[in-house]
């Protein structure tokens, strides 16, 4: 496989994934702003625009942060590397050049969504459309997921998996990120009805809800929902999911063993740390702390992933 | 369609009872089911400008069909003038016969931009230069047929052969229960297979390693390059995917190097490798030409095969086939004025109004003058142009190409077509059971080429 391919594979499904991050940050926004804005909270918009790591293109542009901006910055806006359209417009122009390590199925799933996006782009929306954009992002995304079962298991499809999983790592670990430190300023909330509201709201963001309420018992605290997007390796969006999915497809590559196992090396510290770590541990030593770590190594490892293959 | 006024010829009655049963809407529904497949899949033209919507070339939905004896005939027509094009660029490359017999005059072989001199006295695998040959055809009575012009570069246009195919037996599976077509759909396998059979000296792989060379993205056949290397299962690599490293050509990969025997490229020679070319190109592979010298890899079609289809040389074809292969030539050549030679020129200049005048370089029906459609000015226009350059440009009669029933408006009208079927020639000739059948779509048009509002048919080759 070219390593050109390879690395196009790889961002394919880190720009699909990430549609549907914003996409889902989109809906976390729209969700929270039916409620009362407390005092002592940010503008769930900020937030939304700060987890989306956009609120400095945002502010470039609009001096004032209002739904509607916000709205087309993430979902339309061609100058924020990261809205909707430029995931999908990217995801497409690499699966351009790419299709000949794809099946047709997997093309046209990228290609129906960018040609229905370029009619949504024309088409003026209103406030209340959004959660009918973000149901549509979702769909697009799963249809091109679910087109993957339809490829060949060679590299192609374990690069595909490595980038995937490796966005949506990085996603899942800036969404409790931002949760805990961009939401929720001040401590004496922590605990209390409106901090476990936002909490289920990351949950339903993450499409996570019902499986919480499935694999646990009782009530919705902190701890629980953390333990569940950190560590369990049942849900599908939880860190410890995503590296072990990450080691996996790492694993799988045939090609060039030494490469993978420089990879490997430096990743199965972090792998077995997860996989042994206690929650209130990670708590008590700071989610926020173990959260950044755990971003800087996602980073490393994706650096190194690019130096050996796509070089 | 039409043997004369309102007489269907036998092999469209089928077409004919079949679009008789078609409702205009089922017609309005099919077209758009036509359009969003083709915007479905990507076939379109890319435009520079990124946001803007690619186009689509119109399609129409009612086949153009030829009978199996019609097709023989084409078939070895074609071939024929395909094999005497190589025979020719493996003359001019080498000895030159056929200056020596002062058939073709040296000038006008050595003085082109697209004679080559790096190729001088380098033979490639099995002499063939240019493996695939497109060559367009018009025809103007039952059984007349004229070469326009040969293609023996890259010449494009087969994927929507295939693609426009696909399409009609989706949309109108009942039509090839009730109709013996022959498939076209291993045109792909063929294309690898000549390929392979056309690997370097110094390959020693039994499975020859083929790639395809696209220029990138902003290609307009860029979707074709990826469309053939998908249903060749090959690499489409860009340049900067190629490397030479000693006497061999590279491509990298997740594994490291893999060594690459035949390069299928779709990029023009200037392109090919900046030592010897264009230094000033940035998308070349610095020593390939070097290595496919030293027989280390095979590039396809040859640097410099593009002399066979000048249109100065076109005149010559004919001659040719004569002279290689001591044939009569099958499909005949439209006759052209050179207006580089005096007597000639002097001739299209009188005669114009009549004429078509063409570019010798120039290509996609841009550049050109219909004589007996244009206005006063632009034949002036024309004729200064003429005058100050005659060797840019040669003349042909106004032909009148066959016409072929064409939707429009939910109507059945006559628009002019041409034809352009696909010859390989590698172990074996071959041609495609089928081709590009390009339609002139608005009414009076002579311009099929798609930049100037020409469509596109499915074209029916009927099994014996």
């Amino acid at each position: 496989m070219l390593s050109r391919t390879a690395e196009y594979l790889y961002w394919i499904s880190r720009y699909m994934e990430r549609a549907e991050t914003t996409a889902r940050l989109l809906d976390v926004g729209y969700r929270m702003s039916l409620f009362p804005n407390p005092s002592g909270y940010n503008n769930e918009w900020e937030s939304v625009l700060s987890a989306a790591g956009a609120i400095e293109g945002y502010k470039n542009k609009y001096n004032t942060i209002e739904q509607r901006n916000v709205e087309d910055y993430l979902f339309f806006d061609e100058s924020n590397p990261s809205s909707v359209y430029n995931c999908i417009l990217n995801a497409r122009n690499n699966a351009l050049v790419v299709r000949t390590s794809f099946t047709p199925e997997s093309w046209l799933a990228i290609n129906k969504t960018y040609q229905e996006i370029l009619n949504l782009k024309e088409k003026k929306f209103t406030k209340s459309d959004l959660p009918d954009l973000t149901e549509w992002t979702i769909e697009q995304v799963n249809l091109f997921r679910g087109s993957l079962s339809s490829l060949l298991r060679n590299d192609g499809y374990n690069f595909l998996f490595l980038g995937l999983f490796i966005e949506r790592a990085d996603n899942s670990a800036r969404l409790l990120d931002v949760k805990y430190f961009v939401l929720l300023p001040k401590p004496q909330y922590v605990g209390g009805n409106i901090d476990n509201m936002q909490w289920s709201i990351l949950l339903r963001s993450l499409s996570s809800f019902r499986a919480f309420r499935w694999a646990y018992d009782g009530n919705i605290t902190a701890t629980k929902i953390a333990d569940f997007l950190v560590l369990n390796n049942n849900c599908p969006r939880s860190l410890s999911f995503c590296i072990q999915n990450i080691v996996k497809h790492l694993n799988n590559l045939t090609c060039s063993p030494e490469k993978v196992g420089r990879i490997y090396n430096n990743l199965k510290d972090l792998n077995s740390k997860i996989q042994e770590e206690k929650i209130e541990t990670i708590v008590e030593y700071g989610l926020h702390q173990f959260v950044t770590q755990f971003i800087r190594k996602i980073s490393s490892v994706d650096n190194e992933i690019h130096k050996e293959f796509f070089n | 369609m039409y043997q004369s006024e309102s007489v269907i010829r036998n092999h469209y009655n089928n077409i004919n009872d079949w679009l008789d049963q078609m409702t205009s809407k089922v017609i309005l529904e099919k077209n758009a089911e036509a359009e969003s497949h083709f915007r479905n899949i990507g076939i379109t033209f890319s435009t520079n400008n990124e946001t803007a919507r690619e186009r689509i070339i119109p399609f129409d939905l009612i086949p153009r069909i030829f009978t199996y004896t019609e097709w023989l005939r084409l078939e070895r027509g074609v071939i024929q003038r395909a094999k005497a094009l190589n025979a020719f660029l493996a003359d001019i490359y080498n000895q030159g016969e056929i200056i020596k017999a002062s058939i073709i005059p040296k000038e006008i072989i050595y003085k082109k931009k697209s004679f080559e001199p790096s190729m001088f006295g380098f033979s490639p695998p099995r002499d063939i230069y240019s493996p695939i040959i497109g060559i367009d055809l018009v025809r103007t009575g039952p059984n007349e047929y004229f070469v326009l012009e040969d293609n023996c570069r890259t010449p494009s246009g087969v994927s929507y052969m295939l693609e426009n195919r696909e399409i009609m037996m989706r949309m109108f599976p009942d039509l090839f229960h009730n109709n013996r077509v022959t498939p076209i759909d291993d045109y792909p396998t063929r294309l690898l297979q000549t390929l392979m059979s056309l690997a370097p000296i110094k390959c020693e792989n039994p499975e020859p390693v083929c790639v395809l060379l696209t220029p990138g993205p902003l290609n307009s056949a860029y979707y074709e390059h990826s469309f053939l290397s998908d249903q060749m299962g090959i690499e489409m690599v860009e340049s900067t995917d190629l490397f030479v490293e000693g006497k061999y050509l590279y491509m990298k990969t997740v594994d490291g190097p893999k060594r690459v025997d035949v390069v299928y490229r779709r990029i023009d020679d200037d392109f090919l490798d900046p030592l010897c070319f264009n230094p000033q190109s940035v998308i070349g592979i610095p020593g390939i030409m070097d290595v496919y010298r030293t027989g280390g890899v095979n590039i396809c079609s040859a640097p410099g095969a593009g002399i066979a289809d000048d249109k100065a040389i076109y005149i010559y074809v004919p001659e040719m086939i004569k002279f290689y292969l001591g044939e009569q030539p099958i499909l005949d050549n439209v006759e052209t004025w050179n207006c580089e030679k005096e007597q000639e020129l002097k001739y299209v200049l009188d005669n114009i109004n009549e004429l078509v005048v063409k570019e010798v370089d120039g290509s996609g029906g841009y550049g050109m003058l219909i004589g007996p459609k244009s206005s006063k000015s632009s034949i002036e226009e024309f004729k200064n142009k003429l005058s100050t350059n005659p060797k840019g440009y040669i003349a042909q009669p106004l032909l009148d190409l066959s016409f072929s029933p064409t939707l429009i408006k939910n109507q059945v009208e006559g628009r002019r077509v041409d034809l352009r079927p696909f010859c390989l020639i590698g172990e074996h000739a071959q041609l495609s059971s089928g081709g590009l059948t390009r339609v002139a779509m608005n009414e009076g048009s002579f311009v099929v080429n798609s930049s100037q509002g020409g469509g596109v048919k499915d074209t029916w080759v009927l099994a014996e």
